[in-house]
């Protein structure tokens, strides 16, 4: 699974451990997070983030 | 301000802020701002687009009495934040049948941030329009410029587009349109390097929905407006893409004149190599000319003596900045002098954050710097001419 980072803070989203401020299990693939998920760290939506090369 | 007709039934009654010298407690406005408003009067309905800062609302209310309308039956908030929604309350006190025209995101932070009450709120969406009659509104939806709430409007009966805060600049001026965009242009690149720098991806982005109408006239809410739209949009174009120029800027402090004396060997080192470079001595720099050389300088030097068992705070501060405007920097290093030790190069590049830059091998001095520190610089001096040459993203 690939991981994701915010492009406008330093956060990445690892999809081994999911998001807890969001109740995001461990496990939980970036393309399947919600709609309205947003940046744990800087608020910014999911069409902010960019794969991890 | 004054009232102008732009162009036939649409008025700009916003006001002047001559004397503004700060914006977001953060960056310095030399040239003070304005906070536009538009009445567009359609043969049918009458439309506000975006309100002024609170502080101004009395201009605002008598612009209006000069204009003869009945009624207003939209207030179109592109943007919540305060500077252009902070008057929107007042306005429908005054205006009791009136609709806030915005979109989802907007309304939320409408609703959140001015208590605005929901039912007096209406929902646009990409795509949709509304007419005035004999004038259409074409909503456009243009998030992270800087919020993710921002739209425009344009209307194809006049050619004209209104794009809040995307494309605008901190400029107080009591000309509608400005002739010769020189004037404007360094304004325009203070405004985007605070504001829209830290998601340029999407500034990017969103050129699109602004070139595919090929506006005559672009009304943003801060500045003047432009007749000659390729100017600006054309500004972005540079500042938004990968290209930096060949130019080092070097944000520092000198307490006892060591670090001063690295960073003149520094700035004669790379003036021999053809480099541009500007040092900003943090103590005495208008943060806002720093910003605008972040914009598209390829390296950043931080000078920095220890000081209390670390970097100056200062500098600290300078990195921070750094981190959270993320330029498009290709690479960074750090200078600095110390008396016995302590952290100076971890701690700097740590605050950076997000910047994306390679590091080059910092050079730290003991003291002064001596013979053998010259050196020292001359080998940060080449590595600094060696990447500007092999990378292509350098001009």
């Amino acid at each position: 699974m690939k991981k994701y980072e915010c492009t406008v803070c330093p956060y990445v989203y690892d999809p081994e451990e999911g998001d807890s401020s969001s109740d995001i299990e461990p496990g939980t693939p970036f393309e399947d997070l919600p709609d309205d998920w947003t940046c744990p760290q800087c608020g910014v939506g999911k069409d902010m983030f960019e794969p991890v090369e | 301000m004054a009232v102008f007709e732009i162009t036939e039934n649409i008025y700009s009654v916003g006001a002047v802020d001559w004397d503004r010298r700060l914006f977001d407690e953060l960056i310095p406005l030399p040239d003070g701002t304005t906070y536009n408003s538009f009445l567009l009067k359609g043969d049918e309905k009458t439309a506000l687009i975006d309100a002024v800062d609170p502080t101004k609302k009395d201009v605002l209310f008598e612009n209006l009495k000069k204009i003869n309308f009945e009624g207003l039956d939209y207030i179109i908030s592109n943007h919540a934040e305060q500077d252009h929604s902070g008057t929107i309350p007042d306005l429908l006190k005054a205006y009791p049948d009136s609709t806030v025209i915005t979109n989802e995101k907007c309304k939320d932070l409408l609703i959140e941030m001015l208590e605005i009450s929901e039912e007096k709120i209406d929902i646009v969406q990409e795509g949709d329009e509304i007419s005035l009659g004999d004038l259409t509104l074409k909503f456009k939806m243009i998030p992270w410029v800087h919020w993710p709430d921002t739209m425009l409007e344009y209307v194809p009966e006049r050619d004209i587009m209104f794009t809040c805060d995307y494309l605008g600049s901190h400029y107080a001026t009591s000309k509608l349109f400005i002739d010769d965009y020189k004037e404007v242009e360094d304004a325009a690149k203070r405004y985007y390097a605070e504001i829209m720098m830290p998601f340029r991806n999407k500034a990017r982005e969103n050129l699109s929905k602004v070139k595919e109408s090929e506006p005559n006239i672009l009304a943003p809410s801060h500045g003047p407006i432009y007749n000659k739209p390729e100017s600006i949009i054309s500004s972005y174009e540079k500042w938004t893409s990968k290209q930096v120029e060949n130019k080092v800027i070097i944000p520092y402090v000198s307490m006892h004149g060591s670090v001063q004396g690295i960073v003149d060997n520094l700035v004669d080192l790379l003036i021999d190599r053809g480099i541009e470079v500007k040092p900003f001595r943090l103590t005495k720099t208008d943060t806002g000319n720093l910003a605008m050389e972040m914009v598209d300088a390829a390296t950043i030097i931080l000078g920095s003596p220890m000081v209390l068992g670390g970097a100056h705070p200062k500098v600290i501060y300078g990195s921070l900045l750094a981190g959270a405007l993320n330029p498009k920097t290709r690479y960074l290093s750090v200078v600095g002098s110390y008396g016995w030790g302590g952290r100076l190069v971890d701690q700097l590049t740590e605050f950076v954050g997000k910047l994306d830059a390679d590091v080059l091998d910092p050079v730290i001095i003991k003291g002064r710097a001596g013979k053998s520190d010259i050196e020292e610089l001359k080998r940060l001096a080449n590595d600094i001419e060696k990447k500007h040459k092999n990378d292509e993203n350098v001009n």
